[in-house]
């Protein structure tokens, strides 16, 4: 049984009806049986700017009448039959047009949510009663959950996009790691099954061998090296190097695949290229790539061309081919990772369409650019790679540049220069020009001899820079006339000693047969102007 | 008790004048076109109502109930599978979906919906029934249906049964069901079953 209530229930029901008229965080109305309003509370006088007393004894559809035309009528009048209507936000937007309370949401009205329901009294009913909601708060946390749930689900399609290419490049490569492994196998089995082996069978079986596990080889680094790069783990040796020496060395390691396919690879080197801050190695690594992609697109018979000039304060390297060029629509994709053109080439021409990605991503870790050009399907591409110049790297780079000698290093120094190969030559001429030197260049030993026979004490050369492999003549032919002159025509003229070999036998070799300094190819500029100055400076 | 299979197809039609008028409402709210229809009603004593729903519903359900009260009273509910309330409020409303639980919008939606089903299918009872019943204010729970089954057969006395009755929406190229279940005492339910008789007598 429920305990006597000791409350005056008059007083509470006073209570109630105050707090519904001034405390409740809700709109309160209620209405006659002819819509006249009876309660207006202080939250309804608030939000709709109309005071209670204005209001009371008039009717709802006239103070609102927009509200009849939405058919908000039909509600109230069966709350008389005793029906409650909920009208939601979603469907109504608002019951009476009040001002927002939230501009934000940029709504004419203030959202709201109502029910409508009979205010009846032992079974009969006296009028209508009507519950408004300002559901301003709740829309805007539901938009930023929205918004919230959409930037996650977007996040996670482009997760699954990436797992996809995961997916695709895994099946790549499984296909282009057994291709090789397939000929190596094979050929090994070739070689067990044999009851007697020639060696003209055996020759072509290791050749093939070493060409397939060298191309192995090949792409593990490849992979290995997108993997430092895209966790951020790939660290450059930055130095301050000669480019065009650079672009020499990587046109020695891609000619003979060339030549394989009697391909032509032309050089045309401005050897007035500055210097630029970068890490040979990677460098090396970025022409490679690009013209062993040149080769790989270029038909047998074809021709590559490699240029190097400077402009703008950039050096600017292009590699060109008359291949069978890129399509129009994946030329956009060239550089992106394990992108390849359409998949019958893929297959063609095999690879994990790695080697593009690695050349853009190294030379813009260099602080350039790279881009690529093709007239389409069968007329040949081009591809460009722009690296900022010393004095632009010293800025781009961090203050990465290397203490190096100063720019009048050599200044009144003669250089007598022996090279045989022009670009080489070309090379360290430039380099020790760039410096002040005052170089004559020769491309055998026995020009030098002469050189050195006709000259006069004025023009003997200061320091002999000469080429270790040379034909007829080489480096050492050379050095032993030279020391077997008298000191007063040039005898004890110093010299650097440059070969292709740097073992420490051939060091030893070159400063038995006279050389005071030895440099090994390619030769660092930096190291040829250091090597140049200490010999000018010291003498023998 | 039981209904005869005349008394069954009366019902139905009746119930489905309401429906008609109900989908005429959700229409012209939505801007989509929303038949409504009743295929079948069940009727059966309170104690088998949970194992007739189980057939019919997941466990996991969404209910907008609502009282009513006067010469005949009882418990009115609109109970759907939770997802397919998710889809009717998706449908009906184009907007992207939020899970019900945080989406407060949705669940008033639903209530609105259900709100409009019921004041249909009692506006039609009385109708017939030629009484005036009020309402409470419909209010949406989330739950399992083991609840809400709980929460309307404990506490109660006297004999009742549960009409159920299968409401299909069709809505711009879908279709769902959800269950009007109505629960009435053995008085009303005669009373009902009588006025449908006198109904058809009189056509």
């Amino acid at each position: 049984m429920a305990p006597e209530l000791s409350l005056d229930t008059g007083r509470l029901e006073a209570a109630l009806s105050h707090w519904l008229s001034h405390e409740s965080q809700r709109g309160v109305f209620v209405t006659d049986p002819q819509f006249r309003l009876v309660v207006w509370n202080q939250w309804m006088e608030i939000h709709s700017g109309r005071l209670s007393g204005e209001v009371l004894g008039r009717s709802l559809f006239e103070l609102y009448p927009e509200a009849a035309t939405r058919g908000i009528r039909e509600s109230y009048e069966s709350a008389l039959d005793g029906a409650v209507t909920v009208l939601s936000h979603a469907f109504h937007r608002f019951l009476l047009a009040l001002p927002p309370t939230n501009t934000e949401l940029g709504l004419a009205e203030m959202p709201q949510s109502a029910h409508i329901g009979p205010l009846s009294l032992d079974g009969s009913v006296l009028g209508t009663v009507t519950i408004i909601d300002d559901v301003s708060d709740r829309l805007t946390t539901e938009i930023a959950l929205r918004k919230q749930i959409e930037a996650q689900r977007r996040a996670r399609a482009t997760a699954e996009q990436a797992l996809h290419a995961k997916d695709e490049f895994l099946s790549t490569l499984s296909h282009e790691m057994r291709t090789p492994l397939n000929a190596v196998l094979g050929w090994a089995r070739i070689l067990l099954d044999r009851q007697t082996l020639d060696h003209a069978l055996v020759q072509r079986a290791l050749q093939v061998i070493e060409r397939n596990a060298t191309a192995q080889a090949k792409m593990i680094d490849d992979m290995l090296d997108m993997a430092r790069i895209v966790s951020g783990k790939l660290r450059l040796e930055m130095k301050t190097l000669d480019f065009v020496s650079v672009v020499l060395a990587a046109v020695d390691v891609i000619m003979p695949s060339a030549d394989a396919r009697k391909i032509a690879v032309r050089t045309h080197l401005d050897p007035r290229t500055p210097l630029i801050v970068g890490d040979p190695d990677r460098l090396q690594q970025v022409i490679v790539n690009l013209l062993s992609n040149a080769v790989k697109f270029t038909d047998v018979g074809g021709s590559i061309e490699v240029r190097l000039d400077m402009s703008d304060s950039e050096a600017h390297l292009i590699v060109k081919d008359n291949g069978r060029g890129i399509e129009p629509e994946f030329l956009p994709h060239v550089f992106e990772r394990f992108r390849q053109g359409d998949a019958s080439s893929t297959r063609r021409h095999g690879g994990l369409g790695l080697g593009l990605a690695l050349v853009r991503d190294l030379v813009e870790l260099h602080g350039g650019s790279v881009s690529a050009e093709s007239a389409g399907e069968g007329k040949g591409a081009a591809f460009m790679v722009r690296l900022p110049t010393m004095a632009e790297a010293a800025v781009s780079a961090d203050g990465v540049r290397a203490a190096g000698p100063g720019p009048r290093a050599l200044a009144a120094i003669r250089v007598l220069l022996i090279e045989d190969e022009p670009d080489s030559r070309d090379l360290a001429r430039a380099a020790l020009a760039r410096f002040g030197a005052q170089v004559s260049a020769v491309s055998s030993s026995a020009e030098a001899v002469t050189a050195i026979l006709s000259a006069t004490a004025e023009t003997l050369p200061h320091v002999v820079v000469s080429d270790i492999g040379m034909p007829v003549e080489d480096g050492y032919v050379f050095i032993r006339q030279l020391r077997a002159l008298s000191p007063e025509r040039g005898g004890r003229i110093p010299a650097v000693s440059v070969t292709g070999y740097g073992t420490p036998g051939d060091i030893e070799r070159a400063k038995a047969a006279g050389f005071q300094l030895h440099l090994s190819k390619p030769v660092d500029p930096l190291a040829l102007i250091e090597a140049v100055a200490k010999l000018s400076r010291e003498g023998l | 008790m039981d209904l005869s299979s005349v008394q069954q197809d009366a019902l139905i039609e009746l119930i489905n004048i309401g429906f008609g008028r109900a989908g005429a409402a959700l229409s012209k709210l939505t801007g989509h076109r929303v038949q409504l229809e009743v295929p079948e009603i069940q009727m059966c004593p309170i104690d088998e109502m949970a194992d007739r729903l189980r057939l019919l519903l997941d466990n996991e359900v969404a209910t907008v109930h609502q009282i009513f009260s006067g010469p005949v009273d009882g418990d009115a509910l609109l109970v759907l599978d939770r997802h397919s309330a998710a889809i009717l409020k998706e449908l009906l409303t184009s907007e992207p979906p939020l899970p019900l639980e945080i989406d407060r919008s949705a669940r008033e939606v639903i209530t609105e919906i259900g709100n409009i089903l019921l004041n249909a299918c009692l506006g039609t009872f009385g109708n017939i029934l030629k009484v005036k019943v009020s309402f409470s204010v419909p209010h949406l729970t989330l739950d399992t249906l083991e609840s809400v089954v709980g929460s309307i057969t404990v506490d109660r006395q006297g004999l009742r049964y549960a009409l159920i009755v299968h409401s299909h929406f069709r809505l711009r190229n879908s279709s769902l069901t959800g269950y009007l279940v109505i629960v009435l005492g053995v008085g009303s339910i005669e009373l009902l079953i009588r006025s449908l008789e006198r109904w058809e007598g009189e056509r």
